[in-house]
């Protein structure tokens, strides 16, 4: 897979026009337009959004502004989701641009996770590819990496560097020639008709009999809601 | 030297094992005599969770099972009523457009303060409800503690207010690593934000009690050694009657 760069590249550069609009719910100071931007599905809302924050707050008084939290026809959205996922989750059957609602006041606690900086979207991210080493490498290549090439990667994230980014991306996509595959796959399967917001579970890549397995395999195994009696695809 | 080692950094006994819930050694280790594994697979999660269950029952001790509907899957929870020092409260989560350093900063000060040994005489106590889960991580093949806090009326607290009531023996710790910390993290079965001490530290801790136990060929229950030793970090009370007493399903 580390091998099909044009794919890498096509996934790396996904873009998904999003339309911001100020709640009607916030006090201005005038009239707030809306703004416009083009995010990365492999990045994530906070990140991405400072713009969007400096634009509404120029009509906004600083007594009005608390931590920024972004809504989809009601639902608050997970800025420690990739884009993409959210996109997909919530808004992919409509048309676009996206429309996200920005808010300022009243910050849904029970919802949200809490993201006072960029140390914070650092930490989680590094969080997550730290779990998806320990099933594909038992930990042992994250751990191997110095501090450093840790950083390069989350910069390479943060500052939309895709060599920069893959250049240590690579080491984590790698395995032995001989064990066929990585020991497990790191894989979530994002629902929105339950509490639990993820299935996420132990497989490996290979069947006992050696034979390569597929992402049909493992819904078969883990979701079959997903496929339906036909063999065609559910929706969501 | 591992007991010495243990007793010394944890400053408890490690010599009191559950005898009934073994730990799984793992496939690759089947007959060979090789260093315990600190892992553990789900099935042996549940059932050293049932052990440690049935015992809290008999001392009231107000844990119990959640199963995840039409799943195999559950968790250990529990939730607690507990007095704190007023300052703890003070610490509102203040969100600032600069806001990069406040963290540091305000648990700087509270470590000042109980180093100075400054006390009022007479401290009217605020209490604070504690939601306790235990989790199994398939990922890491280990336990996990998660925990939400909030005041009597149901405000949450923050992650600075969190930390200041982390004991502290620990803070230094806890504040080392940027993965070995307490964060806010989604409960991976609710859906919910909670907070979630990091388990990159369990081998550590782990490794010298399951080697010892293993040594004394006694049988240890992961999840009793493994909550004794996080849980007071969180001021999470483990008796040590869980460590000593048998309870053996007949």
């Amino acid at each position: 897979m580390a091998d099909d760069k044009d794919v890498l590249r096509d996934v790396w550069f996904g873009r998904i026009p999003a339309c911001f609009t100020l709640s009607p719910e916030e006090t201005t100071e005038r009239e707030a337009e809306p703004y416009y931007l083009l995010l990365p599905r492999v990045s994530y809302l906070t990140l991405v959004t400072d713009k969007v924050k400096k634009h509404f707050l120029r009509v906004m008084k600083a007594e009005d502004v608390e931590e920024m939290w972004l809504e989809y026809e009601g639902t608050p959205l997970k800025w420690h989701y990739p884009i993409g996922v959210l996109f997909d989750l919530h808004a992919s059957n409509t048309a676009l641009p996206w429309n996200v609602t920005v808010h300022f006041k009243n910050f849904p606690e029970d919802d949200l996770l809490h993201c006072a900086s960029n140390s914070v979207i650092e930490a989680h991210f590094m969080s997550c590819i730290k779990e998806a080493d320990a099933l594909k490498h038992k930990g042992q290549v994250i751990n191997d990496m110095q501090k450093k090439d840790h950083k390069q990667l989350w910069m390479g994230l943060q500052n939309d560097k895709f060599d920069q980014f893959w250049a240590m991306n690579r080491k984590l996509m790698e395995y032995p020639t001989e064990e066929g595959g990585f020991r497990y796959i790191p894989f979530r399967i994002y629902q929105t008709m339950s509490d639990r917001p993820f299935i996420q579970k132990l497989f490996r890549p290979v069947s006992p009999e050696g034979h390569t397995l597929t992402l049909g395999d493992l819904l078969k195994e883990l979701f079959p809601a997903a496929i339906c009696a036909e063999g065609g695809w559910h929706q969501r | 030297m591992h007991l010495g080692i243990f007793k010394i950094t944890y400053n408890r006994t490690a010599t009191h094992f559950m005898d009934d819930c073994f730990v799984n050694l793992g496939e690759e280790m089947a007959g060979e005599r090789n260093p315990a594994s600190c892992y553990l697979d789900e099935r042996t999660f549940q059932l050293c969770c049932q052990l440690f269950l049935q015992h809290s029952e008999t001392i009231q001790d107000g844990w119990s099972w959640e199963q995840i509907k039409g799943t195999d899957e559950g968790f250990m929870k529990k939730t607690v009523l507990m007095p704190v020092k007023p300052s703890v409260l003070h610490k509102q989560h203040e969100y600032s457009i600069q806001d990069e350093n406040m963290v540091t900063d305000d648990i700087q000060a509270n470590v000042e303060d109980e180093t100075a040994g400054v006390q009022a005489v007479c401290e009217i106590h605020a209490v604070l409800r504690y939601e306790y889960h235990v989790l199994y991580s398939c990922s890491y093949q280990i336990p996990v503690l998660y925990f939400r806090a909030s005041t009597l009326d149901g405000r949450p607290l923050s992650l600075e207010e969190v930390w200041s009531n982390v004991h502290p023996n620990y803070r230094q710790r806890l504040q080392q690593g940027p993965w070995d910390t307490l964060t806010q993290q989604e409960h991976p079965l609710l859906g919910q934000p909670f907070f979630m001490l990091h388990p990159c530290r369990t081998e550590e801790f782990m490794k010298p009690a399951l080697d010892l136990a293993q040594a004394e060929n006694k049988r240890m229950n992961y999840i009793v050694t493994w909550l004794s030793v996080v849980g007071p970090v969180l001021r999470l009370d483990v008796p040590l009657s869980y460590s000593t007493e048998v309870s053996a399903p007949d």
